[in-house]
Order: structure tokens, then C-alpha cells, then sequence
């Protein structure tokens, strides 16, 4: 008997709360199932607004995510929020506290939190991540707010999907040097100095500046916001930007699933291309890997090698990876 | 420099030593280390080669001399025995009176009120679940509750302490009562003992009122408040109890305590107020665990460190600046359910400390402590177990008698270096408030936390009743739950909503603008708008939210 | 130990009522953590309208309540309420201070064990996780599900 995923479906949209939860545990348990339910709910995506917020613990993140949700009720929009947690690498457990900063918002119907343990998965907690951030949507949040911790790689695939990235960011943490490390600068939307109280806020708001000119594209459309999450301070300044910069107008449902569709193709694609190269024996393909540690060619021509056809990795119909139309394998 | 108790080398000290320490060797082969809660590890035996390099005068001095290690005072506890401050909280304002009168008819000179944990909330008590009443503290909402709670109560003579924190209405609606009977303010006397923001943003208690800057306004509107009116009142009561029962070694919480001291010392002289008057009314509040030496060594050692940061960090001229005034309530996580009547020998253990520790006053918890809110006869053992100490044990008959053991002097040596090395951690981290802030306090104390129940776990730490020597529980020793009588509370809340309705509402309303609006000018003083609003018949839980809604609520600063 | 399947066991950890104390339940998050579980950590003074919600949201297994005072009186009220929100399947423990002349109102409204405070880790984890597992084949889902 196959599994139907229409009721779940149809109560999730309807907005029944225990319907949303059970969805959003089906899309972290993934499988199948999640499969057809996240097909099943595509058409109604695409109509909220996703914000995502990272940066170094000690920034005052979920503090500001509690003030930021308080701004956009007050625009009398509803909310999600995913709070993303790592989970011990020793024991598998977690202890998911973010929700403490935002007991405020505890008993507003209008406010849907979840929080999720990252449960040791390396890229693939992106994929589940996304499609729990779809259920809100369809569940009919305005808005779906993303919260993670930290500015490594896999923070920042997270919040990369969001229509606006925000990289939260306190005076004293010693983040600057962090956020060139991990590519975060290159994909924020928005950067926060907060605790702006603080002395040294206005050199960290000077140094992210100065960071932002050496971008490769876009940093002068950056703003450097600085706020007062504690009181409250700089909040609604910080809507105010990230209306003005969602992908697209609200009213465009359309377009912004579009975009976000295509996102997630991506992301889904290059999963999944990791996955394969990782695991992949072929022999021809281990060639090139071996040309590479030999330095004949490099790691760039490599991947050119792979993705743009002179070889292709892909899996065939046996479940083994191999490589197709192994041509120039010369490349230079 | 003062000599050496001892003079060292003794002629055959050395080889008597050696000898006594192969003997015990050879009998203790493969003896593991024993170490304190504060993680000191405790030799088996202290000699005089621990105290050499001891300075008497430096170190020690006399009871009432700088630094006051032996005592604060030169008579103690032969002149002036300790307070016996009993706290007593249940019910009505009416069954408090009842129980406080009995206990000032037996002699008692100084009273507590704690309030229901309603109160502490910052709610009324028209908006709690009615069977949550009352139960662990006084419902006291307004001024006439105090004065129904105060009822034949002498004022102007007797000390009293109100448990509550910030925006400290209990004390506002005392200060009611006296006006209300003609008392002046200068001649009440007490201490706001909640006063700790920090401690309760920290051992995460009382969060739940102000936010974080917020309490620290109105802590500091609050000192100055009644360093002009209430000039024989202690608006601050530095807090280690809390931090101590969350689970903070004992030299954790003094180093915590202190650290706290001196930040709200910094606050109030940034504030512009004068380091003499402000630090002449710092009084301290500890927990006492059944660590007997350690919780002497800690005291011993805290008032030391506490002269020193007065005199020298501070630069305080007045000696009464650098007099470490604390008062010590008896732990009571270290109360077991099981067994209760055991309790009663852990309590006098705890309260032994407090007392051979020099303690200014003192409460001991009742047996049934664990359990419930005590009875009254359970609270008349808890009370005798102090006159016994004091009257038959004849512990008040020399000062600081401990002084001088070779093993409580180095432990208080040790004691004072971990506790110093907690300062300077703060320090470094930028002081308490901004380690509270950065959770820094919570993540060390949740460690410690952590680490002493592993140890009850594998049986390291042996309690007995629960770990050790258990029994099949006999319900004829567990003490019958004490409960407020509910229709009475039921009567008291209706009194309440209907005192809400007939109040003149227009006095309430302005007199509540006025305080949102103080608390809205750095120039106003919030504590004085509250004082003025309890005596416009405002209530507890309006002036609260009125200042949460200003002021910020109270987030957590857990570190989960 | 942690679940059927993969998916690790949720476990709320949370006070009711007006006690504040809290260092019981936070060592208690850190031993289920420690046993592979997720839990989701509150402050104390959660209101029942708020545990509903928050339980109904992270779509828990187990609650677990920390009562020293007089908190776990509302308990039965709070069952009623995660009954009537279609969280019947959701089991409920208490750890705490709880007179025996009151445990079997506790009892008689569902709850599935109370914990004194001489409880031993293992004692504490080993029932979450059979509490969990009952949990989980006990839930009963209008979306007719065929792997729950």
C-alpha cells in the first residue's frame, strides 16, 4: 500500500499545527515519503517571505531573532522560525535551547517555531533544512525565519537559500577574520553589528565595510545595520532593509518560487554530485583524481573535466558510479 | 614582619614527622585523593610546616582589625550572639501575622517575609491557578496586605527583611504601613534581600521581572532612594545562595559573589555616589552546605579578600566599608526527602559552620524543607537546634575558635587562592555583568553542577538515605504537606478583585503614568514613583508590568 | 538507544506552575543529550496553553515536568489539555519533589512515572526512552500513515 501524502497535505495547508509538526518531522526524517509530500506541497511555495540569519555564537543571535519576529508581527504578519542546533558528534543527542530567547513569542498563534538538531549530517541537513522551510510556507507563513549558529560551510549553505541572507556579527568576537574564512561575507545580504552599544562597534562596523569593497560583486548593496537586539534597538530599520530586499516584490509568488526553485535544483544537484564524486571508483574518473595529485593537471581543470562533459559522472542503472564519455581526458 | 606561630626547623620535628608519615602510608597504601566540593585536595593530617610563613598580623589580625579574617566585630558573637532571622512565608497576609507574631513573642528580634512565588513572578494573585497559592510564600499585593501581614508588628523597632527583587514593591508597601502609622522611615530598618539582579539572572530564579539593564536602573534608583529616605534600610544584599544551590562550588560563589560586589560598587560611583556610603551598607547572603570546614575556610577567607577589595581596590576610608556584614541560611539542597528527621542533623552540622564562620545572622531550615513549606513545629526544631548551639553547645564563648588549627588556616589560604582566581576570571571576562550577559557565570556553574552529581551518581559522594544506608520508606516520618487553608486564599482573592474595583481608579492611573514616565527619564528616580504608586493603591503586579513594558522584560540568560 | 529507526527520541524538558529552580532539570537534559536525544530546553514558568503548543510544534515523544515546590498539582490539568490537543500519545514524567499522598492523582491522570530526586541516570534515561517508544506506536494520525 502506498503511502498517499494528500490528507497530511491538505491538513498542513489548512494550517492545522499538528499537521505542520508531523510534516516538518517526515521532512527531517527524508526518505520517500518526504519526497511525495514535498511534491505534494510544491504549488503552494513560493509566497513567503525566508530570511535567514548566522554568524559566530555570542553575536546575540537568537535575541535578535526574537525581536525580528516580534517587528514582523507587529506588521501583523504570521511567522515560522527553524532554529537549527548542532548535535553532539559523541552521542548523537542535542540540546536545542534557542527557543529560550523567544519565550515572548511562546503563546502567539501566529508564530510557528521548530527547533532541529543538524544529527551529524554533512550537506544533507541543507536539503531537509529547505523543504521543512517549505512546509511553513505552505502552511501559509508570511515569513520563515531561518536561525543557525556559527560561520562554518555548512551554515552558510543553509541560510544561502533564504531570499535574504543576514550575518549577524557583535564588537570584541573577533568575527571579521571568521567571516572571510567561511565565504559568509560573499552571500550576505544584509551584515548586523550588534550589541552596538559596545566601544568597539563602530571599528567593527568600519572593518565590515571595508571587507565588503573587497567583494567580488555586489558589496556596495550591502548595508552595515547595527542594533541593540536586548532593547530592541535597530529592528525595525532591519525589516525595513529586508523587505527592500527580498528577491522579489511580495506580490510576486510566481517569480520568488521560481527563484527559490531553482535553488534549490542547485543545491539538490550539487548534494548529489558530492555524494557521487565522493564514492565514485570508476577508473577513468580516478585518473584524472590521480593526474591531479601529481599536479599534471589542477584541482580547477579537474572539475572542468567532470562537469562539463569531457567527463560525467553519474550513476548507472546497476547503482555504480561511472564515468561517461571519457574524451579528453589529456585536458589541459 | 610577624613571626612564625612555630619556629621551625624543631629539633626532631622532621624525623617525627617522616616517621608518622610511613606509618600512615603503610596503612593507607593506595588511598585515593580526597578533595572538598571547591575541588582543594584535603591532606589527612596539618602540622605546624602549614602555617610557617604565616603572618598573624597581616593575614589574620584581630577580631575587628583589618582584615578581619578572625571577625568583623571585636566582641562577635560573646557580645552580640547572631540574628536569629527565621524566614516565614505561607498563605494569607493573615496566617503570616499569626506566625510572625508567635515568633516575636519567643524573642525574636528580626523578622523575613517571603513572598508567594506569585509575587516573584511578578503576577498578582488574581491571575495564578488558586492552587499555587500561597504555598511556598505571603501573597502580598498591595499595601493593605503588608499592613494586615504587619499587624501588631513593631515597626519602627524590629528589623525586617523583604524578599523580593526588583522594582522591591514589598519594601514600597512597608514603607506604606509605616506612614500609615505615623512610623518615620528613618527608623525602619531591614534589607531588600533580592536584591541581586545578577545572582537571579544567573542561577536564573528571578529573571522573569525586569530585563538586564532594566534591574540594573532600578537597583541603582533603589540605593539612592534610600540612602536619602530610608537611611537605616540595606537596599543591597549581594547574593551567593543562589549560585551555591544552582550548583557553584563553595569558592565558585564567594569569587562569583564578590565579583558581583564589586560590580555594583562600580555602577553605583559611576552613578556619581560616594564609595563610603555606598559600600557601609553592602551586606552579603550565603548558603551554608554541610561542607563544614570548607564553608568556615570560605568565610574566613571572604572576609579577608572582602577588606582588602574595599580598602585597597576601592580605596574606602570608612572601616565599615571593609566589614564583610553576611548573613548565612542553611542549605537546603543538601535536605533530603528521604529520611526527613535526618535533616535535622544535617541542619545543625550547616548551621555550626555558620556560626563557628562568624555570621552576622542566620536562618536554619526546618527538616520538612524538602518537602514543603514547614509547619510549625517543624520550625520551632529548626529554631531550638540554634539555642541549642548557642546556649548549651556554648559556641559563642570564644571568638573565631577554629583560628589558629593548623588545617583551617591553610584552608582558608587555599580557599582565598581559588576564590581569587574566580575574581580575576571575571575581571578578565570584563566584570559579572557582562559575564552574566556572555553566560560565562552559568556555563562554569552548570559544569560544577554536572560534575557533583556524577559524583552522587557513581557513589563518590556519599548521602546518606540516598545513596547509602536506604530504607523502605516509612510514611509515618514524612511530615504531611502543609497546605494554605483554600477557602481562605479563596477569600483573599476575592477581597483583592473586589479592593481592585472599589479603589479610587484615577489616583491608580496617574500615579502609574507617572512611573512609566520616570521610567522613561534618566533623571527620575523609578524606586520613588514606586513607593508613591503602593500608596495610590496601585498593586504589585500593575506596577511590574508597567515597568516590564518600559524597562524590557526579563530574558534568560541561560546557556542551555 | 535512541529511537525506533533513526530518528533520535524528543524529549521536552519544562517547568509549570511558579517555581524556579531549574538545576534538576538541567542536569536532566544533559544526561538524555548524553543518551542521544534531542531536547528541547525551556525556562521555568511555562504556562499548560504554552507547553501545548510548544509540544504540539516540536512534535515531541516525551514530556518531562521538574516540580520541587507545589507545580505538579496543575499537572492533571495540564494532561486534559494535551489530551484535547490530540497529543494523548504524548507520555509525561515528573522529577521532583512529590508527596506520596499525592502521586496517585498523578497516576490516575496519565502520568507515566514520577521521579524523586534520588533517581539514578540510567533509571531516568531507560524509562524516557521505553516512554518514547510507547509514544511513537502509540500515535494515532489522521493522515493515515503507513510508516509512522
Amino acid at each position: 500500500m502506498t503511502w498517499s501524502p494528500s490528507p497530511l497535505a491538505e491538513r498542513l495547508r489548512a494550517g492545522d499545527r499538528r499537521a505542520i509538526a508531523r510534516a516538518i518531522t517526515l521532512m527531517e526524517e527524508g526518505g520517500a515519503n518526504a519526497a511525495a509530500l514535498h511534491t505534494a506541497i510544491l504549488p503552494a511555495t513560493g509566497r513567503a517571505l525566508t530570511v535567514g540569519f548566522t554568524g559566530p555564537p555570542g553575536a546575540g543571535k537568537s535575541t535578535l531573532v526574537d525581536a525580528f519576529v516580534a517587528e514582523l508581527r507587529k506588521t501583523g504578519r504570521t511567522v515560522g522560525v527553524v532554529a537549527v542546533d548542532p548535535s553532539s558528534p559523541l552521542s548523537g543527542g542535542a540540546v536545542l535551547g534557542d527557543r529560550i530567547r523567544m519565550g515572548r513569542h511562546t503563546c502567539d498563534a501566529g508564530v510557528f517555531i521548530r527547533s532541529i538538531a543538524s544529527r551529524g549530517h554533512l550537506g544533507g541537513l541543507t536539503e531537509s533544512i529547505h523543504h521543512v522551510v517549505d512546509v511553513l510556507d505552505a502552511a501559509g507563513c508570511d515569513a520563515v525565519v531561518i536561525e543557525t549558529v556559527g560561520a562554518g560551510q555548512s551554515e552558510v549553505e543553509i541560510v544561502d537559500v533564504a531570499d535574504v541572507r543576514i550575518v549577524v556579527n557583535a564588537p570584541g568576537l573577533g568575527d571579521d577574520v571568521q567571516a572571510i574564512k567561511a565565504g559568509i561575507l560573499e552571500i550576505a545580504s544584509i551584515l548586523v553589528v550588534n550589541k552596538a552599544d559596545l566601544p568597539l562597534a563602530p571599528r567593527t562596523v568600519r572593518q565590515l565595510k571595508a571587507m565588503l569593497s573587497l567583494r567580488r560583486e555586489g558589496g556596495a548593496d550591502v548595508p552595515v545595520l547595527e542594533t541593540i537586539a536586548s532593547e530592541g534597538r535597530g529592528v525595525a530599520e532591519l525589516l525595513a532593509a529586508v523587505d527592500a530586499r527580498s528577491t522579489v516584490p511580495p506580490e510576486d509568488a510566481l517569480a520568488r518560487r521560481r527563484a527559490r526553485i531553482r535553488r534549490l535544483v542547485a543545491e539538490g544537484a550539487a548534494a548529489e554530485m558530492r555524494r557521487r564524486i565522493l564514492s565514485c571508483k570508476d577508473a577513468a574518473f580516478l585518473e584524472t583524481l590521480a593526474q591531479a595529485e601529481r599536479s599534471e593537471i589542477g584541482i580547477d581543470v579537474a572539475v572542468r573535466a567532470i562537469l562539463e562533459g569531457s567527463a560525467a559522472v553519474a550513476e548507472d542503472a546497476g547503482g555504480s558510479v561511472v564515468v561517461l564519455e571519457a574524451r579528453d581526458r589529456q585536458a589541459r | 614582619m610577624s613571626q612564625a606561630a612555630v619556629q621551625l626547623p624543631l629539633p626532631g620535628f622532621e624525623q617525627a614527622l617522616g616517621q608518622w608519615r610511613s606509618d600512615y602510608e603503610r596503612q593507607m597504601a593506595g588511598e585515593k585523593a580526597v578533595r572538598n566540593r571547591s575541588g582543594i585536595e584535603i591532606q589527612p593530617l596539618y602540622t605546624p610546616r602549614d602555617r610557617a610563613g604565616e603572618r598573624y598580623l597581616d593575614d589574620l589580625g584581630f577580631p575587628g582589625q583589618y582584615p578581619y579574617t578572625r571577625g568583623i566585630y571585636p566582641s562577635m558573637h560573646r557580645g552580640r550572639t547572631w540574628t536569629q532571622r527565621q524566614l516565614i512565608g505561607l498563605g494569607t497576609p493573615q496566617d503570616y501575622n499569626t506566625r510572625v507574631r508567635r515568633i516575636i513573642d519567643a524573642g525574636a528580634t528580626a523578622i523575613s517575609l517571603l513572598p508567594c512565588c506569585s509575587g516573584f513572578r511578578g503576577i498578582d494573585c488574581d491571575e495564578v491557578d488558586p492552587v499555587l497559592l500561597g504555598t511556598c510564600g505571603t501573597v502580598v499585593n498591595t499595601t493593605d496586605h503588608m499592613d494586615a501581614a504587619l499587624d501588631g508588628v513593631p515597626l519602627g523597632t524590629i528589623s525586617t527583611a523583604m524578599n523580593d527583587p526588583s522594582p522591591f514593591t514589598l519594601l514600597a508597601f512597608t514603607l506604606g504601613v509605616a506612614r500609615r502609622r505615623g512610623i518615620d522611615w528613618r527608623s525602619v530598618t531591614g534589607t531588600s534581600n533580592q536584591s541581586d539582579y545578577i545572582s537571579h539572572f544567573i542561577a536564573n530564579h528571578q529573571f522573569y521581572r525586569l530585563s538586564l539593564p532594566g534591574s540594573r536602573r532600578v537597583l541603582l534608583d533603589h540605593i539612592e532612594f534610600c540612602r536619602r529616605a530610608v537611611p537605616n534600610w540595606n537596599p543591597l544584599s549581594v547574593v551567593g545562595q543562589h549560585m551555591q544551590q544552582a550548583g557553584a562550588t563553595p569558592a565558585e560563589t564567594m569569587g562569583f559573589t564578590l565579583s558581583t560586589a564589586i560590580q555594583y560598587a562600580q555602577d553605583c560611583i559611576e552613578r556619581g555616589m560616594d564609595v563610603d556610603d555606598v559600600l557601609r551598607r553592602f551586606t552579603f547572603f550565603f548558603d551554608i552546605s554541610i561542607s563544614f570546614f570548607e564553608e568556615i575556610a570560605k568565610f574566613r577567607a571572604g572576609r579577608r579578600i572582602w577588606a582588602r577589595i574595599a580598602r585597597e581596590r576601592f580605596g574606602a576610608k570608612d572601616p565599615a566599608c571593609w566589614r564583610f556584614k553576611f548573613h548565612g541560611q542553611t542549605s537546603g539542597v543538601d535536605l533530603t526527602q528521604q529520611q526527613p528527621l535526618n535533616n535535622i542533623a544535617r541542619v545543625s552540622v550547616q548551621a555550626m559552620a555558620g556560626i563557628l564562620s562568624g555570621l552576622q545572622s542566620m536562618h536554619t531550615d526546618a527538616y520538612d524543607e524538602a518537602i514543603a513549606c514547614p509547619s510549625e513545629e517543624t520550625a520551632r526544631i529548626a529554631v531550638a537546634t540554634q539555642n541549642i548551639l548557642r546556649d548549651e553547645a556554648q559556641l559563642c564563648a570564644v571568638i573565631d575558635p577554629l583560628g589558629g588549627s593548623y588545617y583551617v588556616e591553610r584552608l582558608t589560604d587555599e580557599m582565598e587562592a581559588e576564590i581569587e582566581a574566580v575574581i580575576a576570571r571575571i575581571d578578565a571576562a570584563g566584570g559579572m555583568y557582562k559575564a552574566a550577559e556572555a553566560g560565562l557565570v552559568q556555563t562554569m556553574i552548570g559544569d560544577s553542577a554536572l560534575a557533583f552529581q556524577e559524583q552522587l551518581e557513581t557513589g563518590a559522594r556519599k548521602v546518606v538515605g540516598v545513596n547509602c544506608y536506604q530504607v523502605e520508606e516509612e510514611d509515618a516520618t514524612i511530615p504531611p504537606a502543609e497546605r494554605p487553608d483554600t477557602q481562605a486564599m479563596a477569600q483573599h482573592v476575592e477581597r483583592f478583585k473586589a479592593f481592585k474595583r472599589e479603589r479610587s481608579q484615577e489616583p491608580v492611573a496617574r500615579a502609574l503614568n507617572a512611573l512609566a514616565r520616570a521610567a522613561g527619564s534618566a533623571r527620575e528616580n523609578v524606586f520613588e514613583k514606586v513607593v508613591e504608586a503602593a500608596e495610590a493603591g496601585v498593586t504589585h503586579g500593575e506596577m511590574v508590568s508597567c515597568l516590564r513594558r518600559e524597562l524590557g522584560f526579563g530574558h534568560p540568560l541561560i546557556v542551555a | 538507544m535512541t529511537g525506533t529507526g533513526v530518528r533520535p527520541f524528543r524529549v521536552l524538558v519544562t517547568k509549570i506552575g511558579l517555581d524556579g529552580h531549574d538545576r534538576g532539570s538541567r542536569i536532566v537534559a544533559a544526561y538524555l543529550r548524553d543518551a542521544g536525544m534531542e531536547v528541547i530546553y525551556t525556562p521555568p514558568w511555562q504556562t499548560i496553553d504554552g507547553v501545548v503548543k510548544l509540544a504540539t510544534e516540536e512534535d515531541v515523544d516525551v514530556i518531562g515536568i521538574s516540580s520541587l515546590a507545589t507545580d505538579h498539582l496543575i499537572v492533571p490539568k495540564m494532561m486534559d489539555a494535551l489530551r484535547e490537543a490530540g497529543l494523548g500519545h504524548v507520555a509525561v514524567v515528573v522529577g521532583g519533589i512529590v508527596p506520596e499522598a499525592e502521586r496517585p492523582a498523578l497516576a490516575a491522570a496519565g502520568v507515566g512515572r514520577v521521579f524523586g530526586p534520588g533517581a539514578a541516570r540510567d533509571e531516568i534515561v531507560d524509562c524516557v526512552a521505553a516512554l518514547g517508544r510507547k509514544s511513537r506506536a502509540a500515535r494515532v494520525d489522521d493522515y493515515s500513515e503507513a510508516n509512522p
